[in-house]
């Protein structure tokens, strides 16, 4: 598999790739990239929220319980959401404001899964002003098993 | 007491953990997510408007909070065999570095389904000041 090139965490160097608000379109497909979740970024991203329970570490542990392995706790697609989408995805427009998400979940991610990620916009409204974008996006595992399903209300810079 | 979906009841309440909201955690989240957004970096940007809002400088990620409440529930949930299935969230208020947070949640009913039994949770998150920054709701699956 082609590896992704290095995430790039400066927001503004494709900023004029973004489609604005203008351009996006409700029901088009966004672009994605597969994406294999690893052990570390699992363990990185449990201690930016604290996460400390063994089932995410401790593979001894893991394997008595219903899941049988080391699982990522459910809010991973916090990180596959930027992990599985290019450079010049609209999500990345810096100033975009996050104002809720939710989100389903049927199994877990696990260390080693190859994710891939079903996304669109799928509503855009004008609210007191402000720009609206809807996004809808299923992840999926290397057996196209579910792993959950979210959406997300973000208003655009512009 | 062991929680199970009977002895389980409204009003029930779960303590969520405190969280020290700095620049450094923030940075974490940033590395952790991959989610670069100058809004959560960079307050010369964050002292202008944009897309009519002002936040006056940088402000930690909503999805923080959704992790905050997200380990909660989990937490709660892996030693009662149950299962986290659903999370809805809103942001109230936005969350800067030298906040303290903690999410907290509420046992708002229980339905059995056909094939399951379901609790659902009024969650939210308040500031030092008391006051709720994130609200939502959350959906936990007990098999029977």
């Amino acid at each position: 598999m082609v590896q992704a090139e290095a995430f790039e965490t400066d927001f503004w160097k494709h900023a004029n790739l973004r489609k604005v608000w203008d351009d996006i379109v409700p029901g088009e497909p966004r672009q994605t990239i597969p994406y294999t979740l690893t052990r570390d970024a699992i363990e990185l991203y449990c201690a930016s929220v604290g996460e400390d329970h063994p089932i995410y570490f401790d593979e001894a542990y893991a394997r008595t319980t219903r899941y049988g392995g080391l699982i990522a706790p459910p809010s991973i697609h916090i990180l596959l959401m930027f992990a599985c989408t290019p450079a010049d995805d609209w999500m990345r427009s810096p100033g975009t404001v996050n104002a809720g998400q939710s989100w389903s979940y049927n199994i877990p991610a696990r260390p080693g899964d190859v994710i891939t990620l079903q996304a669109r916009a799928l509503d855009k409204f004008i609210k007191r002003e402000r720009l609206f974008v809807v996004h809808d996006n299923v992840f999926f595992n290397q057996r196209d098993e579910v792993i959950c399903s979210g959406r997300g209300w973000t208003i655009r810079p512009e | 007491m062991t929680t199970t979906f009977e002895n389980l009841g409204e009003g029930d309440s779960i303590d969520g953990p405190k969280f020290e909201v700095s620049r450094e955690s923030i940075r974490l989240f940033c590395d952790a997510s991959l989610d670069y957004n100058p809004l959560h970096l960079d307050d010369e940007y964050m002292k202008g408007s944009f897309g009519k809002t002002h936040f006056g400088g940088v402000i930690m990620h909503g999805m923080n909070n959704f992790g905050l409440i997200s380990r909660m529930i989990t937490d709660w949930a892996y030693p009662a065999g149950a299962i986290h299935r659903r999370l809805e969230t809103r942001w109230v208020k936005p969350v800067r570095p030298g906040d303290t947070i903690q999410p907290a949640g509420i046992v708002k009913s229980k339905q059995v389904t056909a094939n399951s039994r379901w609790v659902l949770i009024d969650v939210m998150v308040r500031n030092q000041a008391g006051e709720k920054v994130a609200t939502g709701e959350a959906m936990v699956e007990f098999p029977g």
